[in-house]
């Protein structure tokens, strides 16, 4: 008796509820499109939707902070930075050409004598999303957040910014500290976006960490790290309403899931393909793999300060035992490049001078006797979890130098503690990739292979390399810059701090619907050029 | 059973005391830095201290912990900084979705473990029996991240039953009103067919999925407990009154049969919930598993703590619950 009432109040309490609610979803389908919200207006472009499936959710939307590529690729759809990058065709493919800086929001700019000063001006009647006006006071604003972000502050050092200054409503000066080639390559990221600060200020300083307030393409209608991000166009944008009405990003962490949805048709674009999928996503005529050279790198470090890598021999030694067609076809099948710099290839100013290394044993085990162990000699070798390929690469490294009498015993640690370890500049070897945000080998061997890099955490350092670095620096004519870092890559090779293992390339599958994609060497997609035909 | 059930509730407390300085210890003392986590590979040793600064990880431990505490306190859980969010609304928005998979897997398991469980118990030695045994056995074996990613490709992928893996409900639908954040009790409850029927066919396969290891304990559990009752006087005394064997099979020796397997199932509650970090993943259901794998790997404290007492109090409130249902099941059992 007791249960019946107790089961009669429940659903008499359910039927109350229910009466309290309206459905979320129009019942008949007739009403389908109507009320399908805010988007239903724009019907006859309605068909211009894309998806496209991403691993991860992202970690904020403030563009001083973001620092992974869905955060990225979410800033950069809803902001304009001053300058952009300019995109050349190179067999049939449009890449990105960060050295040819193009005018966004600021119309024009000129230099000082001594390239210290640049004067931007800005274009007139572009506004934000909000309507406010894009002006100067929200330019210095903008700079003088990404001065003192967490993330962001240390790219307005490597601009060498020394102050922001407000001259009128539309013209910006900005004082460096000293000459700096990489400036306005490093104005074009989107850290350097230019946040409403009106809006800003009205919201209160967590806005912009889960909302966006730019003057970009597309307007944020939703983002949940969990699940998508949702953008809708920007009708009135300054440089025209872009060709999509809508694109919505899917965070699909399972790699094989990405295929599957994009082979199916679920999702119009899917990065971050594993290597051994693109045979069957190509042998799909409905998909196009867009597959570029990034210059995402990846190597073999060795501490140069730790026995026995401290001996240039035995470094060499390992250069030519690592089985390089092996880690090319058989872990990255085929979706990767040797790598024969501390450079990548597709950096302007990359040089291959004194790479001679090749899979050879018998040089291996000659070039280790004459460094004092014919015997070999037994490392400790640090393997970061999180990247499937690495461990592949790890093992067959391995095998290989068994070889030569080297025995390599591999420790695995989770990402976050391998990072940590690797700060205290004691690991022994390990691997790691590395992507140059700015694609220039001056800020590319500053981090890692200058003396006092901030991520040269294999202690590499000669005096030689250090003088020609900060002579390049300095110099503001072009030629004779890339004369001098061809120089000091040269003697890196030479020395091998590190065994250059490839090249990774750029993976995103697309359907043949899409058009208007480029590649941009920060591997973030750019939205606004895309169109997608029905 | 009122006072019984404060005095469970009073003892919770020193249990969850305990949990949250073990957490909190825990967290701390495994390696990895969340502020190198946060800033980046590229960014120098400066901005990792001041991020660190920031975060308030340069304190002392105990300063830390008494932060903790007073937030705590104030109804504060800290903030995800690998998803840009406080946790109080990562929690709110993605624990209804483990909730509503690990519910709807208890509900598959049981539904189709008790009955199987009682043909072979009554059945017993018979083909039906093997058949079940091996089935359970088969349950409780296969991995679920292989299965997980075998029913997506056989459904979605070869035979187009399913929808894709992708979330709760089809994108171009609207979530259901919240009312519950179960979006099938939600939509059941507004009267909205159409995302009952997108919700149900995104939940049936990581349900499925998520229940077999648990619907092959519970089948093997029904039958060993079912196996035991029957032979009792109190069954042969139904039998000798000569009531139907349907009567003595459901009235008489199941509802005495239920009391272990009632056990087993509050004990596999959490079982699943922590089962479900797989299954999550590979559906890409945007429930609490994958946060929390997320938030360990970017050694992000405030979620693992947050995450950790929540499912405490959970766990502690579904023992409490099972413990008090068994009264309901078997009136010899008194709280006192």
């Amino acid at each position: 008796m007791k249960r019946v009432k107790l089961l009669s109040t429940l659903v008499a309490f359910s039927v109350m509820l229910a009466g309290c609610a309206s459905s979320a979803n129009p019942q008949t389908p007739a009403a389908t499109t109507a009320a399908s919200g805010t988007t239903g207006t724009a019907a006859p472009a309605a068909k211009s939707n894309l998806t496209v499936a991403y691993s991860e959710g992202g970690t904020t939307l403030d563009p001083a902070e973001a620092n992974d590529l869905t955060s990225d690729t979410l800033v950069l759809a809803a902001y304009d930075q001053l300058v952009t990058y300019g995109i050349k065709t190179e067999n049939g493919t449009s890449i990105a050409n960060t050295e040819d800086i193009q005018p966004m929001l600021a119309e024009s700019w000129e230099v000082n004598a001594d390239n210290t000063v640049y004067t931007f001006k800005l274009k007139s009647g572009v506004s934000f999303q909000s309507g406010n006006p894009v002006d100067a006071e929200a330019v210095a604003y903008s700079f003088d957040r990404v001065a003192k972000s967490s993330s962001g502050s240390f790219l307005y050092g490597m601009a060498a910014i020394k102050s922001v200054a407000v001259k009128d409503a539309s013209t910006v000066e900005v004082t460096l500290t000293n000459a700096n080639h990489n400036f306005l390559q490093i104005l074009a990221m989107y850290t350097f976006s230019i946040v409403d600060q009106k809006t800003v200020e009205a919201q209160g300083a967590d806005y912009l960490k889960t909302n966006a307030a730019g003057s970009g393409p597309f307007t944020l209608e939703k983002w949940d790290p969990a699940t998508e991000a949702v953008f809708t166009a920007n009708e009135s944008y300054w440089q025209g309403a872009p060709n999509l009405s809508k694109v919505t990003l899917k965070f699909t962490k399972e790699a094989s899931n990405r295929v599957l949805l994009l082979d199916k048709g679920d999702v119009d674009m899917a990065i971050e393909i594993p290597p051994k999928d693109v045979a069957s996503l190509q042998s799909n005529t409905d998909l196009t793999v867009a597959s570029n050279a990034s210059n995402r790198i990846l190597f073999f470090a060795m501490n140069n300060k730790v026995k026995p890598f401290d001996n240039v021999k035995v470094r060499q030694a390992i250069n030519y035992a690592i089985p390089y067609d092996e880690l090319l076809s058989g872990v990255m099948y085929g979706q990767a490049k040797q790598m024969k710099s501390s450079v990548a290839s597709n950096t302007p100013g990359f040089t291959d001078a004194g790479y001679v290394y090749e899979h050879n044993l018998d040089k291996a085990k000659e070039l280790l006797t004459e460094a004092g162990y014919p015997d070999g000699f037994t490392f400790d070798f640090t393997l970061g979890s999180g990247f499937d390929d690495w461990e592949d690469d790890a093992v067959l490294i391995q095998a290989e130098l068994a070889k030569i009498g080297v025995t390599m015993n591999i420790n695995k640690l989770a990402r976050a503690q391998f990072l940590e370890q690797q700060k205290t500049n004691n690991l022994t070897s390990y691997i790691s990739k590395w992507t140059s945000f700015v694609n220039d080998p001056g800020y590319h061997l500053g981090f890692l292979l200058y003396g006092k890099g901030s991520s040269n955490y294999i202690n590499y350092s000669n005096a030689e390399v250090d003088k020609l670095w900060d002579e390049a620096n300095l110099e503001t004519d072009a030629a004779k810059r890339t004369a001098l870092y061809e120089q000091a890559q040269e003697i890196i090779t030479t020395e091998a701090p590190w065994a250059y293992l490839y090249e990774y390339n750029r993976i995103v599958g697309m359907s043949n619907k899409i058009s208007g994609y480029a590649f941009y060497p920060d591997e973030v997609i750019r939205f606004y050029p895309l169109s997608i035909t029905e | 059973m009122f006072a019984y059930t404060l005095k469970r509730l009073v003892q919770m407390i020193p249990a969850l005391l305990g949990i949250i300085v073990i957490t909190f210890i825990l967290s701390r003392v495994l390696p990895g830095d969340p502020a190198i986590m946060l800033a980046g590979e590229q960014a120098p040793e400066e901005i990792v201290d001041k991020i660190r600064q920031d975060m308030g990880l340069d304190k002392p431990l105990y300063i830390q912990f008494f932060t903790y505490i007073g937030q705590l306190l104030q109804g504060n859980i800290g903030y995800a900084y690998h998803t840009g969010h406080t946790v109080a609304s990562d929690l709110a928005s993605r624990f209804p979705a483990t909730i509503e998979l690990t519910l709807a897997s208890i509900l598959i398991a049981v539904l189709v473990a008790i009955p199987v469980g009682i043909v072979a118990a009554t059945r017993k030695e018979s083909f039906l029996d093997h058949i079940s045994r091996v089935f359970s056995l088969i349950g409780a074996c296969v991995p679920i991240f292989w299965l997980g990613l075998m029913f997506i490709y056989v459904f979605y992928s070869i035979l187009g039953w399913a929808p894709a893996p992708m979330g709760r409900i089809s994108g171009d639908l609207n979530p259901p009103v919240h009312i519950t954040g179960l979006y099938v009790l939600d939509s059941i409850l507004s009267g909205d067919t159409a995302a009952l029927k997108s919700s149900l066919s995104h939940l049936l396969l990581p349900a499925i999925c998520l229940s077999t290891g648990t619907m092959a304990i519970i089948a093997r559990m029904t039958r060993s407990s079912m196996l035991e009752v029957v032979d009792q006087d109190f069954v042969r005394t139904a039998r000798a009154k000569g009531l139907r064997e349907s009567a003595v099979i459901y009235k008489h020796a199941l509802v005495n049969a239920l009391i272990p397997t009632l056990t087993v199932l509050g004990l596999q509650f959490g079982f699943l919930m922590g089962g479900a970090v797989i299954t999550e993943t590979i559906f890409s259901w945007p429930g609490i598993g994958g946060y929390v794998t997320d938030s360990i790997l970017a050694a992000d404290y405030a979620p693992i703590q947050a995450f950790t007492l929540v499912s405490a109090v959970l766990y502690c409130g579904i023992n409490l619950a099972v413990d008090l249902i068994y009264g309901f099941i078997d009136p010899r059992i008194r709280y006192e």
